[in-house]
Formats: C-alpha cells, structure tokens, sequence
C-alpha cells in the first residue's frame, strides 16, 4: 500500500513535469497546427542555462531559473523567427514547418554536444530532495512534491493569462482560427511570438525539473516525445487534454516501473499512445474529428 | 577495384534503397516519419535471425526481413493514418523508440544491446547492385503508375482526391508499407554487408537521415533522393574527420533548406525530364 502511494505521487510528480512540457507543445500546435519538435530543444536550453548560472555566477535557484526561463522563451521566439516564419509567411504546407522543426531540433541539441560536451552534468543541489514522511502513509521526496507544486502554479498562471487578459483571449481566438483572428485586427506575428516564448519558458520549467530527476545532457530534450503521446492520448491541441494526458502517462509510467519492470515503461507509454489512436483517435479532449477523411 | 571503393559502392546500394522508400512516403504521399530506421532494424534482425539460427538461404531472409518490416508497417499505419495530421509522425518516434528497446531487452532472441555478431557476408557488390537497380526500376515504374499519382494527389489535397473517389486512408497506408518493405530490404543488407547488427544503429539519428536525405534531394523526386543519397553518403565519407559536426550539418541543411528551397535540389522533377526538357517541342 505504502509503496502504491508512493508510486502514485512520483507518477504524478513526473506527470505534472511532462505537463509543463505538453502544454507548451499544444499551444503551438493549436496556432499553428503542427508538430514543433524543437520543443524539446527548448527545454535543454532551459536546463543548461540554469546550469550554467548556478555553476558561474553563483546566483540562488530563483535568479537562475527566471533566467533559465527568460533564455528558453527568447531561444523559441529566435527558432520561430529564424526558422518557421520565412516558412509560414511563404506557404501553409505544415510539412515544412514539420521538417524545419525536426532540423532545428538537431541544431540545438548537437550545438550542446558540441559547446558543452556529450557528459552528464549533475545540477548543484539547490532543489531540496530530503524525504519527506505523508502522515505515516508514505515516504517520498520533498522533490517530487516541490515539483507538483510548482506545475501547479505555473499551468495555473497560464490559465489566468489565457483566460483574463487580452492576450490570453487572442491566442485563444486564433487557436479556433488564425486567419480570423488576424483579419479581425490581431496582430498575429506577435501573437506567434508570446506564444513560443510562453511555451519555451514552460518548457525550460519541465527541463529544470528534469535535470534534477535525472541528469542533463543534450539528449535530455528526447524526453519529449513522451510530452507529445501525452499531448495526443489527451487530444492534440487542447490544454486540459494535454494535462490530464500527462498525468495519466506519468501515473502509468511509474506504476509500470514500480510493479512490472523499469524497463518496460516506455513500451507502456508506446502501447498506449497505440490502444489510444485506435479507440479515440481524438483524444480525451480533441476538438475536431472532421479531419478525418 | 580495391575493397574501400567497393565498400562505399554498397553502402551507396543501400542508402539509396532506404531512401527511395522515405521518399516514397515524404516526397510523393506527404507523411513525415521519425522512424524509418525501426523498419530497417526489422529487416536487418529478422533477416539476421533467419540465416544464422535457423539456416535460411539468404535471398528469402531478406524477403522475410522486408514483409516483417510491411506487418509492422500495417499496424502502425492503419491507426494513425487515417488521421490527417502529426498523428503518425508522433507514433513514428514511439515506434521507434519502442523496436530499438525490444531489441535490446529481448535477449533471448536479439542477443541485446551489445549486437548480433556473425551474420553471413552475403551482401557482396553483385548483390547489392541487383537489389538497388530491380528495386529502383519496380519504383520508378510505381511512381508513375495509378497508384503513384493517387500518392500524389492525396499530398497536394487530400479532400479533393476523396472526393475523386479515392481511398485516401487506404493509400496513405498502402505507401507506408512499400516504404516500409524498401527500408527492411535495406536493413536487410545492410547486415549482410557489416556481419554485425547493433539495436543503437539504427536510433533516431539514423531516421533523421533518412529523412534529411530525401528532403535535401527534393521532395517528390526519386532521382533527386538519389542524387541526395549519393551526395549525402560521399560527403559523410570525406568528412569523416570532422564527424562530430555531422549532426549538425544535417540539422541545419533541413532548416536551410526548408527556409530558401523547400522543395530541395531537384524539385518535384525527375531527372530524366530534365534532360529531355531542350528537346521537347513547347505547347502553345
């Protein structure tokens, strides 16, 4: 029993940490409907970043992380710029931005391989991962609770911006149609902007968590993949889809590892983006099935 | 003709057999994959398997290699095709992920991680040629058939070419598994032709190069994947030295060249229109 709850609340720790990361990827897919697979690249920019400040300048996790953030935001917005807008501007074939996407992903992680060096780099410990004792029912690491709080917090921000400012309203009317919303007066490449810099930053949050829970290197941003099964099982495009996707991959996850074998997790994550595509292709929450075809 | 000319002839052989089946899918039907290289692991070991346990010949190991590749391919394919969109392109990285982490942990069968040593040397020069010119001829031939226009009319649009009467999902799949049956063949003799499979060659590394070669060659141009493959394989060769950059490079060629010619060196032509295109007397 004690081992299950212990289980459930890594799952969900590790749940909210892939959140922070689908829901990035789910913005961008609701503006521009396609796959930004540089998103993992965003979220190692985010970890090295935080490593690099903590290791040169010495400053506190706060500093660091909001400079992690600031970086990881700026780096997506420079992607986006660089990469996808001659791209959008010129054609609306999703493919390219697919292949462009895939490309830059290489870029960033191979420009880490290259600077950085391919080494596991373990970052200072600055989050706090005493065990922690649940009112007698289960020990786990203060970590894995910090790590849901602040998931919490963050996806709770997001939901404020999006839904009481008018940037937030923005992005959500371009989300049900770009075209529209920019015929409507929004200016739409700023728009795109915000969104790559609010997906970067969420996602340089996950890659901080990530970096502590394992280790960084410049494979690191392959974890994603595991965002972008959570983001379909919940339905590509939507936000609740894609945190509630998350948490059930994170809980699968490591009920997997701690009852059957660590190392058929991935298989499960795999089976089950498979059992999901086959019984609801849309998801938990996808909007549109009129795709089909 | 001295062993290392040989060597980067086959290779070459290869390459362009895997390419022409990535190209198939990403240039002439629109489907972006991450996993190419998990089709040609199915190949490589199920042909491996074949000719050192149970002493297949190895002409239809290789067979087996590509139809284990073209099962997988189906049942993949027919969820996630019917979808428009990233869908298979998502399962495509899982699927990835997942055959290379069976091979490594089913050791019973796949001898794991470590890889499976001893492997026939039946992939000589002769062989490889005859596999990539019968294979190159059954595509062309393709390309430029019904099927082969259908692949492209469901790419440039997909409602358009249903309502043509058109079984969108069914040829989307269709073109998975002959692509899938290319990338097995390859893996196959790719194989034959080390003795030696590994679960890490073929990563996520090796499907970006799949896919880099085809879109640096042009989308929606067989001769331009070759001309890809061959500029690709070669200049892998010269630059051996710096390969570290490798990656590198072929990241920032995809971005390049999605950015300034997105439809790659050769268009959607072929090469032989362009050789022709002088002599052919102008419409109008």
């Amino acid at each position: 029993m004690a081992t299950l709850i212990q289980q459930v609340i890594n799952g969900l720790s590790l749940g909210s940490v892939y959140a922070l990361i689908a829901v990035g990827y789910s913005l961008v897919y609701s503006i521009l409907l396609f796959s930004n697979f540089a998103h993992g690249g965003f979220l190692v920019i985010g970890g090295y970043i935080c490593y690099g400040t903590l290791r040169t300048f010495g400053t506190g996790i706060w500093l660091s992380g909001a400079i992690a953030l600031a970086g990881a935001g700026v780096a997506a917005v420079l992607t986006e710029r660089l990469a996808y807008r001659p791209i959008r501007e010129r054609t609306n074939v999703t493919l390219y931005l697919l292949i462009a996407s895939m490309g830059m992903s290489i870029v960033i992680e191979n420009i880490f391989v290259i600077v950085a060096g391919g080494r596991f780099r373990a970052l200072p410990p600055v989050i706090p991962t005493a065990p922690v004792n649940l009112m007698g029912l289960a020990t786990t690491s203060a970590f894995d609770l910090l790590s849901l709080v602040s998931a919490v917090v963050f996806l709770g921000a997001l939901q404020l911006f999006l839904s009481k400012t008018r940037w937030g309203l923005a992005i959500r009317a371009a989300a049900y149609d770009l075209r529209t919303a920019g015929l409507m007066g929004v200016n739409v490449n700023l728009l795109i902007s915000i969104v790559f810099f609010v997906a970067g930053a969420l996602a340089a949050v996950g890659g901080i968590f990530l970096s502590v829970r394992y280790t960084l290197y410049p494979q690191l941003g392959a974890i994603t993949i595991k965002a972008f099964v959570a983001a379909v099982i919940g339905g590509l495009g939507s936000l609740p889809g894609a945190v509630v996707g998350s948490l059930i991959l994170g809980l699968a996850e490591m009920l997997t590892a701690g009852f059957i074998s660590s190392q058929m997790r991935d298989l499960v994550v795999f089976s089950m983006l498979v059992i999901t595509l086959l019984v609801k292709p849309t998801g938990l929450f996808g909007k549109s099935v009129s795709e089909k075809v | 003709m001295s062993g290392y000319t040989e060597g980067i002839i086959i290779l070459l052989c290869i390459n362009a057999i895997a390419a022409m089946g990535v190209s198939l899918l990403t240039g002439f039907t629109g489907i972006f994959s991450l996993g190419h290289a998990a089709y040609m692991a199915l190949g490589a070991y199920t042909t491996a398997i074949l000719t050192v346990q149970h002493g297949v010949h190895w002409f239809p190991a290789i067979m087996c290699g590509g139809i284990m590749a073209v099962a997988v391919a189906f049942f993949i394919g027919v969820p996630t095709l019917k979808l428009m969109g990233d869908y298979y392109a998502i399962a495509s990285i899982g699927l990835g992920e997942a055959i290379r982490l069976i091979l490594e942990n089913w050791q019973s069968v796949t001898r794991g991680a470590r890889g499976y040593p001893g492997i026939d040397p039946y992939t000589t020069l002769p062989v490889a040629a005859a596999f990539f010119v019968v294979l190159a001829i059954c595509m062309f031939n393709l390309i430029n058939s019904r099927f082969g226009r259908a692949c492209k009319a469901c790419r440039d649009d997909y409602i358009a070419s249903s309502l043509l009467g058109f079984h969108t999902a069914r040829i989307r799949v269709i073109s998975l598994m002959i692509s899938a049956f290319y990338c097995g063949v390859a893996g196959a003799l790719l194989g034959g032709f080390l003795s030696f499979i590994q679960p890490v060659m073929f990563d996520m590394l090796k499907s970006t190069e799949l896919t880099a070669v085809v879109v640096f060659g042009g989308l929606g141009s067989m001769s331009g994947s070759l001309l890809g493959t061959a500029v690709i394989t070669l200049v892998t060769e010269l630059f051996r030295p710096i390969s570290q950059y490798r990656m590198l490079i072929y990241g920032a060629v995809l971005v390049v060249i999605m950015v300034l010619r997105p439809e790659g060196i050769m268009g959607n032509r072929e090469f032989l229109s362009w050789v022709k295109a002088p002599f052919r007397r102008r419409a109008g």
